[in-house]
């Protein structure tokens, strides 16, 4: 019964891989990619020069510039969205029926929700901001590149094998099944103690795994701090540093004392896996003792994925409004107020743990507290746009996206942070809906919006506007019919992580899985929109695609467009078409 | 909102992997491809390894410790590499301004926070059972733990963090005998100290059987002391490599970087040897 699920799995990613494959070998030349519409490397300063990057495959094997960095970053993102999308599709089409019906088997069902997870908030959130701040940082803080290029580089390619091992239990290797201990990875089950199969070498793999990626975030939190820091051009003071790096900076500052403490966890619980020690054995520091250190982690990881995206959206949306950001030093201050009290609120995942009530208590206080600072962001992007002269782009569709999923995810999440709500709800759907509005709704949307922004600055060429329009608005009603459904059954009772149910949750959950079923659709039609405008999208007329100019709202990565263009144009003549068609061609895989 | 930087973009845009492999090349180098290739087999040759214990027998005994060593080894080669033509090839001619040394002390600075949530989550988990009353059980077991060894070893420590901070001091006044005299103190001071610590590992696992298995705070010691014993080695490391550049001629009043970086850290791992001393032999033993 469970090999049937295995099967689609298998097929699914065959056809995707073989997908990427046919499109590798169709690439004949790797290197003629340009970020503008023009020229090949045209200008030895421009970063793509002749002079500075090998041909080829070589060339992105060992790059050490920051752009070609973010663009891998991005590319391993997409990848991953995919993966971990297919393999939430293939639960939700299971939870269209009460019974193990689609899958025929709720252990399947338990590794994909397990994947899922690491899936997306590992391998996908991380990186995907990774990608936006290297690409971007750099470029709008006028620094030649990052403080470390190649700490930059092997950062990126520490990832890849993290991934290999994390999806190992899924690989057709005889003896290895995949982990299902839900991403949280609660002991005793990730002790692999008892009667489960949770002793299968399977879980150890995606420790290992998830400790690697662990080391490359850490990696990149410590470069961009340095780069933040010391890579400033002069005129760039902290005064007038650009709220996107405010909050990359503070999210460093988060993954720096998060993430290594999630590594050391990992590394205990490995110990006591296979070597016999007591760290989280019963009659050691126990599961509560897990719990603390991975929610010490958890809760400022919640904040490391949504703080950047934040930032997005209040570096985007202003630009479509006509006007500043309302209240920018405000918005600066509550990133650094949520940077800091993300640290003090970890043990609200564990109010019905039964730790003392004194300790829960002051967890809840600091819980509601850090409702406050988000508020400040919500209403500032608010009163931005209100009065302004609003241009619904499709970055500006996403962004409006954003704050509208982010008041209902952070409302049901208020309401999660007072213990006698959070004991009726907790471990029901109603929480999956809450957090799933905040990293669905608003943490991917805002990517959409920096995707789509920044597409003309990244390619020279434009996306479709009409299918991103489609996207748009396939997966707004798509996020809310899901999500909603999803907080309606929990409020119905219905326990969280179950292949099955009781054939009363039945309607919701077949209407969760319709909207699922519209996020699919939207996500081909963006990744379709993506691919097909990179390779022959219309070209870019202007240095300012956007004319930000007409309000006044034009940013340093804009400008370094134009000089690009410039540059580039110049040394053709203006005769545009060399050999760019092969060559943008050539990275459309890249994203 | 960041304001203009074409400028810093047009003119003399710095190149940063400039003598990397392969060569002729400003934005491209091998080193930390080569470098990750290395750092990611150590795990999956740990993964191998895990295949193989047990009733597992998914894959032979030896394939994950080969893939380890090999690994290992990989990712040597590819910091050598990646040092000398970062900082050891052309050390005269390189840039040394402020800024580039700024940039190095940030990043050691920001290495070394995230140092002490890695050493947080073993100090939580002896605090976890030093607080329960299931501790007087283990208080009885414990092993003899506040010896001479124990404090010879921590001044020796103490000593050796101030002789390089001696050494250091000489640098800046270009007193080059001084400085790879106390360097070399320190590095001698350093390595009795790992000799102490195996010392110690030797005595409590073969003669009072005392081991990472021997229950709660059997892990925490193991877990602490070997976390702790692995930066010092580290230490040990790149204070050799300093003195090994040292030896060569390299470092004066004003090209020192390196030296204080590898100070910083040795520092940390210095103050971290207190706290832990303080807290796991001093806190097991007193008021047990």
């Amino acid at each position: 019964m469970e090999t049937s699920g295995q099967l689609l799995l298998t097929v699914l990613m065959g056809a995707f891989l073989l997908g990427v494959a046919a499109f590798l070998a169709r690439v004949e030349d790797w290197r003629s990619y340009t970020p503008l519409g023009a020229g090949g490397g045209a200008v030895g300063e421009s970063g793509y020069g002749h002079a500075e990057k090998p041909a080829g495959l070589i060339r992105w094997l060992t790059t050490v510039d920051h752009k070609d960095i973010g663009l891998l970053y991005g590319a391993y993102a997409t990848i991953a969205f995919v993966v971990g999308g297919l393999m939430v599709m293939l639960m939700r089409a299971e939870l269209t029926t009460p019974a193990t019906d689609v899958l025929g088997s709720a252990t399947f069902y338990n590794s994909l929700l397990t994947s899922h997870g690491i899936t997306m908030l590992f391998l996908f959130g991380t990186p995907i901001i990774a990608a936006f701040s290297n690409y971007l940082i750099p470029l709008v803080i006028g620094a030649d590149d990052m403080a470390f290029p190649r700490i930059n580089a092997i950062a990126f390619w520490l990832l890849p094998p993290g991934a290999l091992l994390i999806w190992a239990g899924f690989f057709p290797i005889p003896g290895v099944i995949p982990a299902q201990t839900a991403w949280t990875m609660y002991t005793p089950l990730s002790a692999g103690v008892g009667a489960g199969n949770q002793a299968n070498v399977g879980v150890d793999l995606m420790l290992l795994g998830l400790h690697l990626t662990g080391v490359s975030a850490t990696m990149g939190a410590i470069n961009f701090i340095a780069t933040i820091f010391t890579e400033r051009a002069e005129e760039v003071t902290w005064a007038n540093l650009d709220i996107f790096s405010w909050t990359i900076l503070t999210q460093s500052g988060l993954i720096l004392f998060a993430f290594p403490l999630l590594g050391s966890a990992l590394v205990m619980l490995l110990l006591d896996r296979n070597f016999g020690t007591t760290f989280f054995a019963v009659e050691g520091g126990g599961p509560i003792l897990w719990q603390h250190l991975f929610w010490f982690f958890g809760h400022p990881e919640v904040y490391i994925l949504v703080l950047p995206p934040m930032g997005i959206v209040s570096y985007v949306l202003p630009r479509f409004s006509g006007r500043k950001l309302f209240g920018f030093k405000f918005v600066v201050y509550s990133t650094l107020a949520i940077g800091v009290l993300s640290f003090g609120v970890w043990a609200h995942h564990m109010f019905a743990t039964g730790i003392d009530p004194r300790l829960r208590a002051s967890f809840m206080a600091v819980s509601l507290a850090i409702a406050i600072p988000s508020a400040v962001k919500t209403f500032n992007w608010i009163t931005t746009m209100w009065n302004g002269k609003l241009r619904l782009t499709t970055p500006m569709l996403f962004c409006i996206g954003f704050v509208s999923n982010f008041i209902i995810g952070g409302v049901t999440g208020v309401f999660l942070a007072s213990i006698p709500v959070d004991l009726v709800l907790h471990d029901t759907y109603y929480v999956v809906g809450h957090f799933h509005y905040i990293v669905m709704g608003a943490i991917t949307f805002a990517g959409m919006a920096g995707i789509y922004y920044w597409f003309p600055l990244v390619t020279g060429r434009w996306y479709q506007r009409r299918l991103a329009k489609a996207h748009f608005w396939l997966w707004m009603i798509g996020t809310n019919v899901t999500f909603f459904a999803m907080v309606l059954l929990g409020y119905g009772g219905m326990p969280r992580r179950y292949a099955t149910y009781l054939p009363k949750f039945a309607t919701l959950h077949q209407i969760a899985s319709l909207g699922a079923l519209l996020l699919l659709v939207g996500g081909i039609i963006w990744v379709y929109n993506i691919v097909t405008s990179w390779m022959e999208g219309k070209r870019v007329e202007s240095g300012d695609p956007w004319r930000l100019d007409e309000t006044n709202l034009n940013t340093a990565e804009w400008d370094w467009f134009e000089a690009k263009r410039e540059t580039s144009l110049a040394a053709t003549d203006g005769g545009e078409e060399v050999k760019t068609d092969g060559g943008q061609e050539s990275r459309a895989d890249d994203e | 909102m960041a304001t203009e930087t074409e400028d810093a973009h047009d003119e003399g845009h710095h190149l940063p992997a400039v003598e990397d492999w392969p060569r002729g090349f400003g934005e491209a180098s091998w080193w930390p491809f080569v470098t990750a290739l290395g750092g990611a087999g150590i795990y999956i040759g740990a993964a191998l390894y895990l295949m193989s214990v047990g009733e597992r027998n998914i894959v032979g005994p030896m394939v994950g410790p080969g893939v380890l060593v090999g690994s290992i080894g990989l990712f040597l080669v590819g910091i050598y590499g990646w040092m000398y033509h970062a900082f050891v090839t052309h050390f005269w001619e390189r840039g040394a301004d402020e800024h580039s040394a700024s940039k190095l002390r940030w990043g050691m600075i920001a290495f070394l926070g995230s140092e002490i949530a890695t050493f947080s989550a073993g100090f939580t988990y002896f605090f976890f059972i030093r607080s329960q009353n299931a501790w007087a059980e283990v208080a009885a077991d414990l092993p003899h733990l506040l010896g001479s060894l124990v404090i010879i070893n921590t001044t020796l420590l103490i000593v050796s963090s101030v002789t390089l901070h001696f050494a250091h001091g000489a640098i800046r006044r270009n007193d080059r005998k001084k400085f790879l005299g106390w360097l070399a103190v320190t590095l001698l001071l350093g390595v009795v100290f790992i000799g102490g610590q195996v010392y110690e590992y030797y005595e409590f696992i073969v003669h009072e059987e005392f081991t990472l298995t021997s229950g709660l705070f059997g892990s925490a010691f193991y877990g602490l002391t070997g976390l702790h014993g692995l930066h010092v080695s580290m230490g040990a490391v790149l204070l050799t490599i300093v003195f090994v550049r040292a030896l060569q001629g390299q470092y004066s009043a004003d090209r020192h970087v390196s030296v204080t970086t590898a100070s910083m850290y040795w520092h940390f791992v210095d103050a971290v040897w207190i706290f832990l001393v303080v807290a796991l032999y001093v806190g097991a033993e007193v008021g047990a």
